[in-house]
């Protein structure tokens, strides 16, 4: 999952060796830090260890309309740790207390973290 | 009265303890379909006692056999319905199980969704969670929960019938197209005291032995549901004896075996 800035820096390398980078792409490089927005992902884990696979997963982009988008069976990352490489920030471990552990009984799926990054 | 033969083996029981839901694919007559593909949306209590709807849907054989199957000789037959109709695209809903259900292995009711017209992946499908049935669920709570390993999309062909244990998670899938997506929904309910009577080839009812995988589970999830497998099972089976609340330990059978040392001849 790339940033706003990642594709910029991408599109500017293949700009400078073209030689057709210019102020204006300057100019949106100061847009997209000026106007950072946090964005949030939710990765539900198979459990605490940040290594485990992922259950569930949701990604809330503001920078994004709230459009219909098809279901996936493939989740962004293959584990919480993935996504950490990736630049995301954990804001939120999963508390362990939280997830009752009652007889078979369950309403919940996986370990969520939570996780930044600002775009 | 209507004489309604159960259709599904032990095998097929066993597949609906753990998935929660059965696919009766294009089962319902397509002229038929066309009619109710127009029914207005919202409730459709008079479609579902309209005396054609009971024949050719309600009472549809291989619909009405997989719910004697599950639910036992005399059981209720809906009186009520709701016709869900998607036109416009959506977001889609959020995770849910209607009502406050989910608790329980008891299989006392099942919910059917009837789908009068194909359902494509860009229609809105009905997106179902495998084994979620048994989770009481806060659906505010999880209302952030969007894709999840191992859901099922239920993209499917006019006429079919989804038979579905009450309290399966589900939601309606982001719509991405202007084609109406039509879903009439209604509940049967057991009156009969649960007893194996459904096609057996065998006096004696075998072991639990479905091996569905759900990939949305960890280790400790799967043992939980092995249990919860094995009570539905004995309950459906009217077990109740010691040796079968044995079995309901979630280990493996291996790990369960023992004799007493006095039998032992060393």
């Amino acid at each position: 999952m790339k940033t706003a800035v990642q594709e910029w820096i991408e599109s500017s390398r293949i700009r400078l060796q073209s030689n057709t980078f210019t102020t204006e792409d300057l100019d949106q490089l100061e847009e997209l830090t000026s106007s950072r927005r946090q964005s949030v992902l939710y990765l539900s884990s198979q459990s605490t260890n940040m290594r485990s696979p992922i259950s569930a997963w949701v990604l809330f982009d503001p920078s994004q309309p709230h459009a219909p988008r098809a279901p996936s069976q493939d989740p962004p990352y293959n584990s919480v740790l993935e996504a950490v490489a990736d630049g995301w920030r954990i804001v939120q471990f999963p508390i362990a207390k939280l997830y009752e552990y009652r007889e078979v009984d369950n309403d919940y799926i996986g370990y969520e973290f939570i996780l930044e990054r600002w775009n | 009265m209507a004489r309604i033969r159960p259709t599904m083996t032990d095998d097929e029981v066993m597949e609906f303890i753990a998935n929660g839901y059965v696919v009766l694919e294009a089962i319902v007559d397509d002229s038929y379909n066309r009619a109710c593909a127009d029914v207005p949306a919202g409730r459709a209590d008079d479609l579902a006692q309209d005396g054609e709807f009971i024949r050719q849907v309600l009472l549809q054989p291989q619909a009405a056999g997989v719910v004697r199957s599950l639910l036992g000789e005399n059981f209720r037959v809906p009186t009520g319905a709701h016709h869900h109709l998607f036109s416009e695209p959506f977001v889609g809903q959020t995770w849910h199980s209607d009502g406050l259900s989910g608790s329980g292995c008891e299989i006392n009711e099942v919910q059917c969704y009837y789908y009068p017209r194909d359902v494509t992946l860009e229609d809105g499908p009905t997106i179902v969670l495998p084994g979620s049935h048994c989770r009481v669920v806060d659906r505010e709570a999880i209302a952030h929960y969007n894709d999840i390993a191992g859901q099922v999309a239920l993209t499917v062909s006019a006429g079919t019938v989804v038979v579905t244990r009450y309290g399966i998670w589900h939601r309606a899938g982001p719509k991405l197209n202007h084609n109406p997506r039509s879903m009439i929904k209604y509940s049967y309910f057991r009156q009969a005291s649960p007893r194996r009577d459904w096609v057996v080839d065998s006096e004696r009812p075998p072991a639990y032995h479905a091996d569905v995988k759900l990939t949305y589970m960890g280790a400790v999830e799967a043992y939980r549901e092995v249990v919860r497998r094995r009570r539905t099972w004995h309950w459906l089976c009217n077990l109740d004896d010691a040796a079968s609340r044995h079995v309901e330990d979630p280990r493996p059978y291996y790990e369960l075996g023992s004799r007493p040392v006095d039998e032992i001849d060393a």
